[in-house]
């Protein structure tokens, strides 16, 4: 039904006109990928950088070489160790809370102050990666809060709104989210078995359809032709163990080595991630 | 696999997962965990070892004799540790650590002011344990209990305000049935209390059974800061008024 | 989240589970194997106000039901991309569209992923919670991970259908709702019918009148047996791997995992994937025997309650028995909570799972003839109303 109390744009969609720039080069094609299939892109990451909270951390995936495409720019946040409120139930464990919420700008589509279900989806995929990785019962009847901020999503400008699935970019999105909740974690003081650290990995089809698939680390969608599967893990170095796995795609059951190898360069893609983790945290109490 | 970590030294400073050595070496301390037999760290921080005290056995035959047994029990199991104390290692942010050492306080201090900003610089929040002597402020109070903010856990501030209550029966050991609470606490003292239970959903339990646990801190009810004069008195040295409480043995400094 | 709500067992009562879960081979409580779904019923059709509809009832008192409703949309015209100018009047644009559908025989159908809303509706459990944002997550996810079954929904250029797949669940949810509400809108999907349609191109659509002329959204011809997804729940205790865990089964899994598969009539151009034609001579060889193309859509790791359960008391170190008497022992106690595993004392797991474990899990849901298969079958049977 049309609104009718505001004042409304016409029904149908105009077309705004498209005028040939034949002044800009075209540097690359857009459709290849900067990197060998078995590098991650470089990130930043630094701890303590809101002081009013009780651990913080911010994170910056490079931006890859096409200019106007913009990297990954996480804020996290961690409140607590605090009570829980008078209503909740009495609980032996810390009560984790997580939150993600992309900035209203960070995307090419203009995001809402409310949580939409993808974010949701999105933070409930971050405490099942969080929850494996704390040792929740040091602190009894508390809560905490991971409050993680999407300031700059990971979304080529140059493609057009419609291309391309965002799901792809939700995995690059959690996986960060991951990597930079740990650092805070540590930061705040909270016990954790070991850091843990995210990784995304796709199965790609690069030349046409009916080239061979490749599986490669850290994909950025506006990158390659097509993107068949994607999985995200968040990986225990230590402990060789996998708190989190998001595989999303279309793979034959019939080839098991697919699928494997996609998760073994998941795990490849965190282990990249949690060297950097490593070596700020070890930066931090220096 | 062990004989080669039990050679090396721990490290000085730990990121959480950091293997800080096998369990047959160290006790765990805060700030560590256990797994497969070997002790990693779950804390960011400083690696601290902690050795025994050394006469922990006389200590242990002191307070008094022995609860009598009212109760069928199975012959005490073999002591679960080695009658050997093993150095207990711990992992903490420095800051913990010279709070604990008033001597150090001041340069710490400045090192905390000088690091500027960064969240880590702050010290480790703590909760209260049962078992911890905390200090709190009576918030309101009923005839069955006295609801307080427990401000102080042990030697540190909290952070946050933690609720607690001091029920009728957890006032003193003795006279039970003749404790009213209003003859013990009123509103605004400050109380030394031991915790006892995690509690309910919303309160920590506290105790005040012991003589040095009770009232420190009253204000009469003309405004004044009160002297304690005898176990479950206070004075306005102004008016001198007599107010009730549960005093609590003052402690030598 | 629903996952996650307090079962209360007792850590005891949760080690003894533990413990009969992890023998070989595992015994469950209510004496099934480790493959065995729980006993269900199964109705399609039920609401005639639907395009299509299911019901499914879960021997212990969990039901839900799905309804499907189907509206015509005008698809949004994205610039760049084969435009359609519907101001004019649609004369030029006939020509070019029928050329697109039949040069070829190469589809030029487009789906997009907004053409299908999902609502998950749970009682007890707020709109906004967010279990109920995961599960509908993970079900449009499985819907949609193909890209396939968008373009179902494609009816010309400038209209799609819109489809609401609406999941009620109608009791309060007593164990995991989520292979529930899957295997319920797999039975919805499958009954749904979409009207004739009667126009061509790209002009106005408009409908056969007759109901019993509809096409199922999923034709149930010989030829293909493409279906809807399915997601199963699928858990791990030990080396033990366990489907349809009940409620008090997940409480004390050391990892479980949600797993969406479906069946496709013919590997698609999206699926290439063997390395060489022996290879997928294989496969081709290997299909005929289950009759089906199964394939991978989703996997996710569902947050195992077990994290959340209370430890248990060794009697070694408990002040109020074994250890009565010594007050060391009770300072112990409290201190040094940081103990090793004791047999028969819970404890509630820490960190993630094992990578082989969870390659194992998923290898036991994918494997040929197994219980993707058997799950299969038996949705087969049941009667489109």
């Amino acid at each position: 039904m049309a609104d009718r109390r505001r004042i409304n744009g016409p029904a149908g969609a105009t077309i705004p006109p498209v005028f040939d720039d034949v002044s800009t080069p075209k540097l690359k094609s857009p459709k290849t990928r900067s990197r060998p299939p078995n590098t991650t892109r470089k990130m930043y990451l630094k701890t303590g950088v809101t002081p009013s909270a009780s651990g913080s951390a911010y994170l910056e995936i490079e931006t890859s070489a096409t200019p106007g495409v913009s990297g990954l720019k996480l804020s996290c946040s961690v409140h607590g160790p605090r009570s829980l409120p008078r209503s909740a139930p009495f609980s032996p464990h810390i009560v984790l809370s997580t939150h993600v919420k992309y900035a209203p700008f960070a995307t090419k589509q203009r995001r809402g102050y409310l949580r939409d279900p993808s974010e949701r989806d999105l933070g409930i995929h971050l405490e099942a990666a969080l929850r494996g990785a704390i040792i929740a019962d040091r602190w009894p009847k508390s809560g905490v809060d991971i409050i993680i901020s999407i300031v700059e999503g990971d979304q080529d400008r140059e493609t057009s709104l419609l291309q391309g699935d965002e799901v792809w970019d939700m995995m690059n999105a959690l996986g960060g989210c991951i990597t930079v909740a740990a650092a805070a974690l540590a930061d705040a003081g909270i016990d954790c078995v070991d850091t843990v650290a995210g990784g995304v990995a796709a199965l790609v089809q690069d030349a046409g359809e009916d080239s061979i698939p490749t599986v490669v680390v850290d994909p950025i969608p506006s990158e390659h032709e097509k993107i068949l599967a994607a999985c995200c893990i968040a990986y225990l170095p230590t402990r060789d163990e996998v708190t989190n796995l998001w595989f999303r795609g279309d793979l034959p059951t019939s080839d098991i080595d697919l699928y494997t190898s996609l998760v073994e360069k998941g795990i490849q893609a965190s282990k990249n991630a949690n060297r950097v983790l490593v070596g700020c945290l070890a930066e931090t109490i220096e | 696999m062990t004989t080669t970590t039990t050679t090396t030294a721990p490290p000085t400073l730990a990121v959480p997962g950091q293997l800080l050595g096998p369990a047959s070496r160290y006790q765990p301390g805060p700030g560590t965990h256990l797994h497969n037999a070997n002790l990693y760290a779950s804390l960011l921080g400083h690696v601290h070892i902690t050795q025994p005290a050394q006469q922990p056995q006389q200590r242990q035959r002191a307070p008094g004799p022995a609860k009598r047994l009212t109760k069928i029990t199975p012959a005490p199991a073999p002591a679960p540790t080695p009658p050997a104390e093993l150095p207990t290692i711990s992992v903490a942010v420095a800051e913990v650590r010279s709070s604990r050492v008033p001597a150090a306080g001041a340069g710490a201090g400045a090192a905390v002011a000088s690091g500027g900003g960064g969240g880590e610089r702050k010290k480790r929040e703590v909760l209260p344990e049962v078992g911890n002597v905390v200090l709190c402020r009576v918030v309101r109070i009923t005839p069955r209990q006295a609801v307080v903010a427990i401000l102080v856990c042990g030697d540190s501030v909290l952070e946050a305000e933690w609720q607690g209550l001091i029920r009728v029966q957890d006032v003193r050991a003795t006279e039970k049935d003749r404790v009213r609470i209003y003859e013990s606490f009123r509103p605004g003292d400050v109380v030394r209390a031991e915790v006892i239970s995690l509690g309910d959903q919303a309160n920590y339990y506290l105790s005040t059974t012991r003589n040095e646990l009770g009232v420190v801190l009253a204000v009469s009810e003309a405004g004044n800061t009160m002297q304690p004069v005898s176990w479950k008195e206070f004075r306005d040295p102004e008016t001198g008024a007599m107010e009730l409480r549960k005093v609590a043995q003052p402690q030598p400094q | 989240m629903a996952s996650s709500q307090h079962v209360l067992l007792s850590p005891a009562e949760l080690a003894y589970l533990h413990a009969s879960l992890s023998l070989a081979p595992p015994i469950r409580l209510d004496g099934r194997s480790p493959t065995q779904f729980r006993p269900l019923v199964a109705e399609t059709g039920i609401l005639p106000g639907t395009n299509g509809s299911a019901r499914i009832c879960f021997a212990d008192g969990t039901e839900a039901i799905v309804g499907v409703k189907a509206e015509v949309e005008r698809t949004a015209q994205r610039p760049g991309e084969d435009t359609v100018f519907f101001e004019e009047g649609g004369v030029g644009t006939d020509d070019a569209d029928e050329e697109g559908e039949t040069r070829d025989g190469v589809d030029k159908r487009k789906g997009d992923a907004s053409w299908v809303e999902m609502t998950v509706e749970i009682p007890g459990l707020r709109d906004d919670d967010s279990g109920t944002a995961f599960l509908s997550a993970m079900l449009s996810e499985a819907l949609l991970a193909d890209g396939e079954f968008a373009k179902r929904l494609w009816i010309n250029r400038r209209f799609h259908w819109k489809l609401y797949l609406d999941i009620i669940l109608i009791s309060p949810p007593l164990s995991y709702p989520l292979p529930l509400l899957s295997l319920t809108s797999h039975l919805a999907l499958l009954s749904t019918r979409l009207p004739r349609l009667k126009s061509e191109g790209d002009e106005d659509p408009f409908f056969d009148d007759d109901w019993a002329a509809a096409p199922h959204l999923y034709p149930r011809t010989a030829a293909t047996t493409t279906r809807p997804p399915i997601t199963l729940l699928v858990m791990a205790v030990g080396n033990n791997i366990i489907f349809d865990p009940s409620k008090e089964e997940l409480t004390v899994a050391d990892v479980a995992l949600a797993v969406s598969v479906t069946s496709a009539t013919s590997p698609s151009t999206l699926s290439k994937p063997h390395t060489t034609d022996a290879e997928a001579a294989a496969a081709a060889e290997t299909d005929p025997e289950s009759g089906r193309n199964l394939r991978l859509l989703s996997i996710r790791t569902i947050d195992p309650p077990s994290r959340l359960t209370p430890p248990g008391v060794a009697n070694a170190v408990n002040a109020a028995y074994g250890a009565a008497g010594t007050q060391k022992a009770t300072l112990e106690a409290q201190t040094a909570a940081e103990t090793e595993a004791v047999e028969g004392v819970w404890k509630a797991p820490r960190g993630g799972a094992k990578r082989a474990v969870l390659g194992a899990l998923v290898q036991k849901v994918l494997e040929r003839g197994g219980v993707v298969d058997e799950v299969l079958d038996a949705l087969e049977a049941v009667e489109l109303g």
